[in-house]
């Protein structure tokens, strides 16, 4: 099978906007295709293959060496691309030779287990023409595709629950089967490849199916009229919500998204295979300071999110903990009908149970969430203002009669979040995006007056939309003031709202705080700079949080 | 070297412009007298007191700026004097009726490109290459990443896009005045065979390209309120203005295009919104741009309208040809 159908294949789903159009796409590729192409696509399109042969830069300077094009131009090219491996690409359309094409028929398979591993086996001198050779020899469709792989920037709009719902439609197998084979150390072959397509599922797969996730809805004023004790109210944890399972002694841990992470977070699945009772648990996943008994930042969990097999440093440094809030089935009886107020005797009966009679200690991975009993709606409100506090995000407010239905089902689960601080800030440099945003300022940076001078406070990407990133990136060009490299400062004159999550003392900083996860909220237009806040206000924002 | 203010030609209020003349070449406010090389909407405003322009760009004009504007047309080729200074339109190549603009005086010839391809296109004069000593170059896909397929291979492209997805109506937004007709032209070359149908805007160039001899293919004017069966497995070609907003209602289960230049990068077309990007151009490619110039054998060379720092340096290092700035 040639590499024609995979770039085809590339090309459809990178031209595709619609979910079910790339799961059909997809079948439709597995389809016709034989195992071991298949197996690599799926390696390939589950960013499995990250590995960087060469760098961007080295790609750059070859090109410029072989065919003598001035380095700066191809800077220049890149600005407006934002990839690498694409601007080669677009530049080798010039470069075409009359030279035979004689990898036209070249495989998915080949290409990747033979022709680019034995790159790396090569000097520097051999392996740049080796690549000249292949860039002249492979037909310019497939150009990109070779490029990216090489520079390890493989990356189509796919995820690895767009794989798992096409091969679950191609063989008419519960897509938690076949995410449950398609987790961990995905090896390309026939033979992974038709362990994945197996239409016979045997115990162990049955055994490690999630139950729905049950959703909280956002606040809605009528929940105020009720009792307060008709409700259950829990810090909202910022990590990763899991329902972890142990059926026939077998540990699995599900994310939201459907994606088994036993292998992210090995240690947990280590101790809880411990206990002796099976059990389905639904719960928070976080990297816990045991000093303070606080979760750490969001920030230091994605530390650990996207590695798989952490070593033992890794996990030392970025403990973990799992807090359950609920109990969904207890040795085979599926307790999701009862109420939540029974379920969570049953939490803590069992709970204490573990803690007690497991061997080894278990309470340094996993413990339950705390509860918390305000004396009426508006004490709530004073908790949810203390949320910062604990690093929360505010409340979760759960009906004690509820059962655990599935879904964002109405009335049941409700978040109450703590709202973000925000200030008025002015845009006073720009720097273009890459990626997706190349040729546009996408890149912004914000400051807050000090006297008479505007001081800079947080830097944001995100929040505007395609529209007012064009009409901002317009009168970027139109007012800028100077340019260094890729950033321009500009004239003083836009405001824009800008939200975020924490604010700081940080000696890092001309301003002298730090802001986390800011984001633009809102383009004031109808603001003047002189209307935007001072550094002043920021430090007033951070006193009353202390 | 001369000033700026010594030049035939030189920019004036942002504007390309001869004081020898008193003429203005594209001018983007009201002005005495005006140079049209082509009728598309950025290169001719409203309200000038005389309009010069080829006779094909003459009817475009008037059918965009109203029968009562005052216009002078000539031949391509065909020389006039104005102050001495000898003037003539050549073909560009861009869509129907455009020209480059050539003037001479005192032996000193001057090239204003206009807006130029060298490709294929049936639906308008071949851009003749035209010997000069100062070219005034459009640059719009000035950098080598610019290098158009063949036009034929965009239309097969555009052809199968449409038959593999028999149930769907697939809208392709394309520029209303040359690129649409060009597209008509080149896709009834291909295995489509289905209906197509085409916006308001679109119709009424096509009739004007026919009632001036080009042979493009029928289409039938879209209505609003279409079956929705009937519309399966067609294509329908609209103007760009038209895929943001709420024209899109009128059609169920749709696949949209954008035919242009700039869907060559990944990035532009992923942020365009579109599901798909055909690069097609009307502009001349990097090859192309310094095709013009070396057969031009101009020996000073500007550039206007797009990045002109990139292939300006590129000449001057490369090719050693000296290429000048005016300020706006």
């Amino acid at each position: 099978m040639s590499l024609k159908k995979f770039s085809e294949l590339f090309v459809d789903l990178d031209s595709s906007n619609s979910t079910n159009n790339k799961i059909e796409v997809l079948k439709n590729y597995f389809f016709s295709n034989d195992p071991i192409d298949n197996s690599w696509a799926i390696y390939l399109l589950t960013g499995k293959s990250n590995k960087r042969f060469i760098s961007g830069r080295y790609l750059k300077n070859l090109f410029s060496q072989i065919y003598e094009y001035p380095v700066w131009l191809i800077d220049t090219c890149y600005l407006k691309v934002g990839d690498s491996a694409e601007v080669i690409t677009l530049l080798l359309k010039n470069k075409s030779t009359s030279r035979k094409k004689e990898l036209s028929n070249i495989s998915l398979n080949e290409l990747l287990s033979k022709t680019i591993p034995y790159l790396s086996k090569l000097n520097e001198e051999e392996k740049n023409l080796q690549i000249k050779n292949i860039w002249e020899r492979l037909p310019e469709d497939y150009h990109l595709i070779f490029n990216k792989i090489l520079t390890g920037t493989f990356r189509v709009g796919v995820s690895i629950g767009l794989i798992t719902k096409s091969i679950s439609k191609l063989i008419n197998i519960d897509e938690e089967i076949i995410s449950h084979r398609l987790m961990g150390n995905f090896k390309p072959s026939i033979d992974s490849y038709e362990f994945l397509i197996n239409k016979n599922i045997n115990l162990e797969e049955l055994n490690s199916k999630p139950f729905p996730f049950l959703l909280a809805n956002t606040i809605e004023d009528k929940i105020f009229k009720n009792s307060i004790n008709d409700f259950q109210f829990e810090w909202k944890y910022d990590g990763i919500r899991l329902q972890l399972i142990k059926r026939s002694g077998n540990v699995s841990l599900w994310t939201r998204g459907q994606e088994l992470v036993n292998e992210t977070f090995p240690e947990l699945v280590e101790k809880m295979s411990h206990i002796k009772d099976d059990f389905v648990l639904d719960g928070e996943l976080l990297v816990w300071n045991f000093k303070e008994q606080i979760a750490f930042d969001f920030s230091l969990l994605q530390k650990r999110i996207n590695r798989k097999s952490p070593t033992r440093s890794i996990q030392i440094k970025y403990p973990i903990i799992f807090i359950a809030y609920d109990l969904l089935e207890i040795n085979g009886r599926d307790i999701r009908e009862i109420k939540l107020e029974n379920r969570r005797i049953e939490l803590e009966k069992y709970f204490s149970k573990w803690q007690n009679k497991t061997e080894n200690n278990i309470s340094d991975i996993f413990k339950i969430c705390d509860l918390i009993f305000p004396n009426d709606w508006p004490d709530a409100l004073t908790y949810k203002e203390k949320s910062r506090e604990n690093n929360t995000e505010g409340l979760i407010i759960k009906k004690k009669t509820s059962i655990y239905s599935s879904g964002r089902k109405k009335g049941i689960w409700w978040k109450y979040k703590v709202d973000p601080m925000q200030l008025d800030a002015v845009l006073i440099y720009a720097k273009g995006g890459s990626g997706r945003r190349a040729g546009l300022y996408t890149d912004y940076s914000f400051a807050l007056w000090k006297d008479e001078e505007l001081i800079k406070f947080a830097s944001a990407y995100s929040g505007l939309t395609n529209i007012e990133i064009k009409e901002l990136d317009k009168w970027i060009r139109k007012n800028t003031i100077e340019k260094f490299g890729p950033v321009r400062s500009l004239k003083p004159e836009m405001v824009f709202e800008i939200s975020f999550e924490k604010i700081q003392i940080s000696k890092r900083h001309k301003s002298g705080i730090a802001v986390r996860f800011p984001r633009i909220t809102k383009w004031r237009k109808d603001k003047k700079i002189n209307d935007a806040d001072s550094l002043e206000n920021a430090y007033e924002l951070m006193k009353k949080i202390l | 070297m001369r000033t700026q203010q010594e030049y035939l030609i030189r920019y004036k209020d942002g504007n390309l412009y001869c004081e020898l003349a008193d003429i203005w070449i594209d001018p983007s406010k009201p002005v005495k007298k005006a140079l049209i090389t082509h009728a598309h909407f950025d290169h001719f405003t409203f309200g000038c007191e005389e309009y010069i322009s080829t006779k094909e760009t003459a009817i475009l004009l008037k059918e965009r700026v109203g029968d009562n504007i005052k216009i002078k047309t000539f031949e391509y080729g065909e020389e006039f004097k104005i102050n001495g200074i000898n003037i003539s339109f050549h073909p560009s190549g861009h869509i129907l009726g455009s020209s480059q603009i050539r003037f001479i005086f005192a032996e000193e010839k001057w090239l204003i490109s206009g807006d130029y391809k060298l490709q294929k296109d049936e639906t308008c004069k071949q851009c003749e290459i035209v010997k000069t000593d100062y070219l005034i170059s459009e640059c719009t896909f000035g950098l080598p990443i610019f290098k158009w397929d063949e036009t034929n291979k965009i239309a097969n492209d555009i052809s199968k896009w449409i038959t593999n997805s028999p149930e769907k109506t697939s809208l392709l937004f394309c520029y209303s005045l040359g690129k649409a007709q060009r597209l008509l032209n080149e896709i009834s070359q291909t295995n489509f065979k289905g209906n197509i149908y085409s916006h308001d805007s679109i119709h009424k160039m096509n009739n004007i390209y026919k009632k001036l001899g080009i042979d493009i293919k029928d289409t039938i004017k879209i209505e609003n309120k279409k079956k929705i069966d009937e519309l399966k497995g067609s294509l329908i070609l609209l103007p760009p203005s038209l895929s943001k907003g709420s024209y899109l209602k009128n059609f169920k289960n749709i696949q949209t295009a954008f035919a242009s230049g700039w869907m060559s990068i990944r990035a532009l077309r992923k942020r365009s919104g579109y599901d798909k990007g055909f690069a097609i151009s009307d502009h001349a490619d990097w090859d192309g741009i310094l095709e013009v110039v070396k057969k031009s054998e101009a020996k000073n060379v500007f550039f206007h309208h797009g990045d002109s720092e990139a292939i300006s340096k590129y000449l001057v290092e490369k090719e050693s040809i000296n290429v000048l700035f005016f300020g706006k």
